[in-house]
C-alpha cells in the first residue's frame, strides 16, 4: 500500500533487467512502478495526487473518458516511481501532489521535483508503468503493448524486411509476441531520447534480439541520427518481458559506456557471489573472500575455471582473453587468487581503477 | 483516386478511425485529435494501414519537419523544441490550408505533433496523396487494382503503374523547396556579403 492506499508495486520487468548490468540484483537509483486500473474515482485521484497545475491541464483535457484515465494512472505510477527513489536515496519524503511532471516542448515528461530525477511513463489497456532513475542525465524510457487484438499484418509497416526477416524463423506464438516486443523496443528507446518514433519507424533499426534474455539491440539510422548525431555506432540494448498479455520494454542508457562500467568494488562483490553459488556445495575451512586462491585453496580444477570464465563473460555481455590468463598462470605454475581476478575483468571491462559506478558518482 | 472532396475523404477515414478504435464515428470531428479518442502507437499503424489500403496511397512515415531536417539539417526548422521562423515559414508553405493561427507565436515540436494528430490535418493529407493514384487505366480506362506492393494493375488490359509513397513525394517537394526558398536566399546572403 502507498500513500494514496492503492497497491503500486515493484514491476516483474526490474528482474528481467538488471541482472545483466548490476551484479548484486540491486540498482538503488532507479525504480519502477505499475497499477492496473485506477484505485478509487478518478476526479478523487486528481484531487489527491495532482499539483494545482496538473489538476487544471486534466480537467480542461478534451479526450475520451479512457484517455484520461490512463492519462491519470500515467501519473499515479510515474509520481510513485519518483516518490520512492527519492525516499530510497535521499531519505527525501514528498507528496505526490509535490512531484510535478510537466511535458518539455518535444512533450518528454520531465520531473519538477528534488534533484529532478529522469522519468518514463507508458499507459496501454488499462495498465499504467513508469520507470525513474536518479541521474538527470541518464535516458530512460519505458513502454507496455497488450497482445489482444493486434493485426497480425502490422509488421509489414513497423519493420524493414531485414527486421521481419528476424521474426522469420520463429513459431506463430513467438512471432507475434517478438514483434510486439520489437515494436516495444522501438517506443522504449523514441521515449529514452525523449523525440518519440518522429524520425520515422524505420530509423530505429533492431540488430538483434536474444530471447534468453528479452533483449533487444537498436541502432540509430537516418533521421534519428540527425536528432542524436553523437549516438552514431551506439547500440542501444532494450530489455523487454513478457507477462501474461503484456509485453513490457524497457531502456536506461547512460552517456557513455564508461558510467556503466561496474566499479572494481562490483566486480569483486559480483566474483564472490558467484563463487558461492558454483561451490554451495563444496566444503570450505575458511571462508570464501577475496584472497582464497582458486587452484590450492578452493579445489578448483580446468572445467571449474572455464565454468566462471564463461558465466563472467555472460554476465558482463564482454569477451575477455580468459583462455591467455589461464594458459599465463599454467605456465608460471602460479595460483590465481578472486581479487586478482576481479583485477583482469576490471581492465577488460575498460577499467582501471576509474570512478566506474554510478552510485558513486550520483552520491 | 483525384479529385476526391474534403467531405468524401472525411467520411470514409472517420469510418475507419471509428471502426479501428471501436468507437462511434460521430464522436470524431475534423479537429479531434486522434489520441483524444484514445488511439494508441499500434491504434495510429491500424489506422494507417487501413487508410492506405482503402484510399490506394502510401502514407509518409514521418511529418513534413522531419523529411525536412534531413535536407536542412539540424537546427535550422526547429531549435531546442521549438519552430524556427524558416520551419515555420516551410510548413505554411506545404501546408497553406491549414488551420487559422496553426503556426502562429512560439510553436513546440508537441503542439506541432498534435496538429499533425488532428483528423482534419490527416484528412487533406489522404486528399492531396490521392491526386497521384489514377481512378482509371491511362491506356485503356479501365478500372485499377491494387497489385503487389507500390504497384496498381489495369483489370483490363493489365497494365501496371508504380504508385509515389507519400515519403517519396514529400522528400522531392523538400529539395524542391530548398533550391527555390532556402539556398538561393543563403547564396544571396553570402554574396551580398563578399560584395561589402
Amino acid at each position: 500500500m502507498n500513500a494514496f492506499g492503492s497497491v503500486v508495486y515493484d514491476s516483474p520487468i526490474t528482474k528481467a533487467w538488471l541482472p545483466v548490468w548490476y551484479p548484486q540484483g540491486a540498482w538503488p537509483e532507479i525504480a519502477c512502478s505499475r497499477l492496473d486500473g485506477l484505485p478509487c474515482e478518478p476526479s478523487l485521484l486528481a484531487g489527491l495526487i495532482l499539483s494545482p497545475g496538473e489538476r487544471e491541464y486534466w480537467e480542461s483535457m478534451r479526450a475520451v473518458e479512457k484517455r484520461r484515465q490512463e492519462w491519470l494512472l500515467g501519473r499515479c505510477v510515474a509520481k510513485e516511481a519518483v516518490r520512492s527513489l527519492l525516499e530510497r536515496n535521499l531519505d527525501l519524503h514528498l507528496e505526490p501532489a509535490e512531484i510535478e511532471i510537466v511535458p518539455d516542448p518535444y512533450g518528454r515528461p520531465h520531473v519538477r521535483a528534488a534533484l529532478r530525477p529522469c522519468i518514463s511513463i507508458a499507459h496501454s489497456h488499462g495498465t499504467a508503468v513508469a520507470l525513474a532513475a536518479l541521474d538527470p542525465e541518464s535516458r530512460v524510457g519505458i513502454d507496455l503493448e497488450s497482445l489482444a487484438h493486434r493485426r497480425e499484418d502490422f509488421e509489414a509497416i513497423a519493420f524493414s524486411p531485414d527486421e521481419r526477416s528476424l521474426l522469420a524463423a520463429l513459431s506463430p506464438d513467438l512471432r507475434q509476441e517478438w514483434a510486439l516486443r520489437m515494436w516495444c523496443a522501438k517506443e522504449a528507446v523514441g521515449k529514452a531520447l525523449g523525440r518519440g518514433l518522429s524520425a520515422g519507424l524505420l530509423a530505429f533499426h533492431i540488430i538483434r534480439f536474444e530471447a534468453s534474455s528479452g533483449a533487444i539491440e537498436v541502432e540509430l539510422r537516418d533521421g534519428a541520427l540527425i536528432q542524436f548525431p553523437e549516438l552514431r555506432g551506439t547500440p542501444l540494448i532494450v530489455y523487454t518481458v513478457r507477462e501474461s498479455n503484456f509485453v513490457f520494454s524497457a531502456i536506461i542508457h547512460q552517456q557513455g559506456a564508461v558510467r556503466m562500467r561496474p566499479s572494481r568494488q562490483e566486480i569483486l562483490d559480483y566474483l564472490l557471489h558467484k563463487m558461492g553459488e558454483l561451490t554451495q556445495d563444496w566444503d570450505y575451512p575458511d571462508p570464501v573472500g577475496p584472497e582464497s586462491r582458486l587452484f590450492t585453496e578452493l579445489g578448483f580444477e580446468s572445467l571449474d575455471a572455464v565454468v566462471l570464465c564463461t558465466a563472467i563473460q555472460e554476465h558482463y555481455q564482454t569477451p575477455m582473453p580468459f583462455a591467455e590468463l589461464l594458459a599465463e598462470i599454467g605456465q608460471q605454475q602460479r595460483d590465481l587468487s578472486i581479487d586478482e581476478l576481479a583485477n583482469f575483468v576490471d581492465t577488460h571491462l575498460g577499467g582501471g581503477g576509474g570512478t566506474g559506478s554510478i552510485t558513486r558518482r550520483v552520491q | 483516386m483525384p479529385n476526391m472532396t474534403e467531405a468524401v475523404v472525411f467520411d470514409q477515414f472517420a469510418r475507419i478511425v471509428a471502426k479501428s478504435l471501436r468507437i462511434d464515428a460521430s464522436q470524431i470531428a475534423f479537429d479531434t485529435q486522434l489520441t483524444d479518442l484514445g488511439a494508441e502507437s499500434l491504434d495510429l499503424i491500424e489506422i494507417t494501414m487501413e487508410t492506405e489500403t482503402q484510399f490506394h496511397i502510401f502514407l509518409p512515415d514521418k511529418s513534413i519537419l522531419e523529411t525536412a531536417a534531413e535536407v536542412f539539417g539540424p537546427g535550422i526548422l526547429e531549435k531546442e523544441g521549438y519552430l524556427t521562423e524558416e520551419g515555420k515559414r516551410l510548413l505554411l508553405c506545404r501546408m497553406p490550408e491549414a488551420d487559422g493561427g496553426a503556426f502562429d507565436g512560439e510553436v513546440a515540436i508537441q503542439d506541432l505533433q498534435h496538429y499533425f494528430l488532428k483528423v482534419g490535418t490527416w484528412v487533406r493529407m489522404i486528399q492531396g496523396l490521392a491526386q497521384y493514384t489514377p481512378a482509371e487505366c491511362r491506356s485503356c480506362s479501365g478500372p485499377m487494382a491494387t497489385s503487389m506492393g507500390f504497384r496498381m494493375k489495369c483489370e483490363k488490359c493489365g497494365q501496371e503503374i508504380t504508385l509515389r509513397s507519400g515519403e517519396e513525394i514529400n522528400r522531392e517537394w523538400v529539395r524542391e523547396y530548398y533550391d527555390r526558398e532556402y539556398r538561393s536566399q543563403v547564396e544571396a546572403t553570402v554574396s551580398a556579403a563578399a560584395v561589402q
